[in-house]
């Protein structure tokens, strides 16, 4: 009996020290990531000159401006061309993603729903080229777009995106789950394949579809190494470069690299943040879960 | 399945040209360029694998990358493992604050390397940065960061795990739920504990997410550019020179395509080797 007593209260009081331990870690792994996050959102607030006053030492003053402005935003877009940049990005981001998606879904639904000769070397090409990461390519592939003669245009920066090995490994998983009988009813009724892929294959998968979207957008937007390589002029600079171009180590410029830092941010989180968990669901149904 | 031969080649035909055009020619220029040399006159010649017995017998410069590159990989690529399965096991449990807490353990991954690179750079500032701010407001001594050759390549890997660890999280915790509640259930009623039940069952039923986290990162790792070029330019003394950066100068600055696509082809094998060693170890270690 009292043994027993005894044993229950070690139990309990094992289960604060988790509790505490648990909490403990949560608050640490809060701070890891909010900080530099929250402070670069403070820092970009802060009026340009008085960056560094209040880096060190350390006071609250840190972390929550005393004087608040949008000067260095207003700044980065009147001066420093930064909407041009977001307006690249977001052309080859779309440029990409509408014939990338069309391009996948055709490729997949193939694979999905077809015996045809040479299937096999057509799904090992896929295979391949979605094993090889695209930033082992980059120097060759710039010798590829130099011969094609499209260097430095918006066109160098979309079309080496649109054919992608996983977007079509993805819509392939997801059109193998659609009952054929319908597609052949379909057939049957006189249908041309056109019209049963743009009528009932692509309305019925739209989960994929966002997934490649949400995929390609952010492989796009958030590209800086070939787009460092595949232009040069400052007509087709990106986000990234843009960003990139502002790390110096001058006072004057840390204020353009902490507000264009979060402007080039916004976006993909947002978005990020609206489709966080159909995203997660489509990349983990590719079976490598 | 349909015996259409002539849809499907027209369903396949546009991915077809547009993987053929930037993907297989690229990686065909990669391995023709690698036996090519190019005179100064700017014609090229044919020379095997002299590009590649360059690089292995009297390429210091090169070696030195080989070295700095499978440091930063044999460290993190663990270490993202091991971090990201914690974080999934301290966030798979249904409280009301695990939904926010993944969001944010998310969030990073949101935004791009380069600026994540570029924040960090500014925090790691030896002078003005935060972490030398909070490290005096503890009394320690303050820490050079990114200008020491001793301490860079470890900023780098701080980096890259303070963005990547959130996105991996989410494949464990997808893995964690996709374990039967049952099977935890029968192991509690056998007696078993907390440690048995994570090393017998959560961890061999991970295996196969383990093995894709693994070899994903691998990749991502064995490539890294984007943080390199932003703050270290490869520096100090070349302690932070990776391969990916070392190939990028090679092609850009001093304009020789044989050594730049001779270090990306062997990048490539790097990859593959390191992958399969991977699987390999992943698929024996949890065998049950």
């Amino acid at each position: 009996m009292h043994h027993a007593h005894r044993a229950h209260r070690a139990n309990h009081v094992g289960r604060i020290c988790g509790r505490l331990l648990t909490g403990a870690l949560l608050v640490a792994l809060a701070l890891v990531l909010i900080v530099p996050l929250w402070w670069t959102l403070a820092s970009a607030l802060r009026p340009a000159g008085s960056l560094y006053e209040y880096a060190n030492p350390l006071t609250w003053r840190t972390f929550f401006p005393s004087e608040v402005t949008l000067d260095n935003f207003v700044n980065i877009f009147t001066n420093l061309g930064f909407g041009r940049a977001l307006a690249n990005s977001f052309i080859v981001a779309f440029g990409a993603i509408a014939m990338g998606v069309v391009v996948s879904a055709m490729a997949g639904f193939a694979l999905a729903k077809f015996v045809f000769p040479g299937k096999s070397v057509f799904f090992f090409i896929v295979l391949l080229t979605f094993m090889v990461p695209f930033e082992a390519i980059v120097i060759p592939l710039h010798l590829v777009v130099k011969r094609i003669g499209i260097v430095n245009t918006y066109w160098a920066l979309i079309l080496p995106a649109v054919g992608n090995g996983l977007g079509i490994f993805l819509f392939k998983q997801f059109f193998e789950e659609l009952p054929t009988e319908l597609l052949e009813a379909a057939r049957v009724d006189g249908a041309s394949w056109l019209s049963i892929f743009t009528r009932i294959v692509i309305p019925l998968s739209l989960p994929a579809v966002v997934t490649v979207v949400v995929m390609m957008f952010l492989f796009q937007w958030n590209s800086l190494f070939w787009p460092l390589v595949a232009t040069y002029s400052s007509r087709y600079q990106v986000v990234q470069v843009a960003v990139a171009s502002h790390v110096t180590a001058e006072e004057a410029h840390w204020a353009n690299l902490f507000s264009s830092a979060i402007a080039a941010s916004l976006p993909p989180m947002l978005l990020f943040l609206a489709v966080q968990k159909q995203y997660v669901r489509g990349i983990s149904s590719t079976g490598f879960k | 399945m349909f015996r259409d031969s002539k849809a499907a080649f027209w369903f396949i035909l546009p991915a077809l040209v547009f993987l053929c055009l930037f993907k297989i020619w690229p990686i065909a220029v990669s391995l023709g360029e690698s036996f090519m040399q190019t005179s100064i006159s700017g014609r090229k010649f044919f020379v095997g694998l002299e590009n590649y017995a360059y690089l292995l017998h009297d390429d210091p410069l090169f070696w030195g990358s080989v070295r700095v590159t499978l440091l930063y990989s044999l460290v993190i690529n663990p270490l993202a493992v091991a971090v990201s399965l914690a974080l999934a096991l301290l966030l798979n449990r249904s409280k009301w604050y695990v939904g926010f807490f993944r969001t944010l353990c998310f969030l990073p991954s949101a935004i791009s390397l380069s600026v994540v690179a570029v924040i960090w750079g500014v925090m790691l500032d030896p002078h003005f940065g935060l972490a030398n701010s909070v490290l005096r407001m503890l009394g320690l001594q303050p820490q050079p960061f990114l200008t020491s050759s001793s301490q860079a390549l470890w900023c780098l890997m701080a980096m890259s795990l303070w963005r990547s660890a959130g996105y991996w999280m989410m494949f464990f915790l997808a893995g964690l739920q996709g374990i039967p509640q049952e099977v935890y259930e029968a192991a509690e009623i056998d007696g078993a504990g907390g440690l048995t039940r994570m090393f017998r069952i959560t961890l061999p039923l991970l295996a196969r997410t383990m093995s894709f986290v693994l070899v994903s990162n691998t990749a991502f790792n064995f490539l890294t550019f984007a943080p390199v070029f932003i703050l270290t330019r490869g520096g100090p003394m070349r302690s932070t020179n990776m391969l990916m950066y070392e190939s990028y100068k090679s092609a850009f600055v001093n304009v020789d395509l044989g050594r730049a696509t001779a270090i990306s082809s062997m990048l490539l094998v790097m990859i593959l080797i390191t992958s399969v060693i991977e699987l390999r170890l992943t698929r024996a270690s949890f065998e049950y």
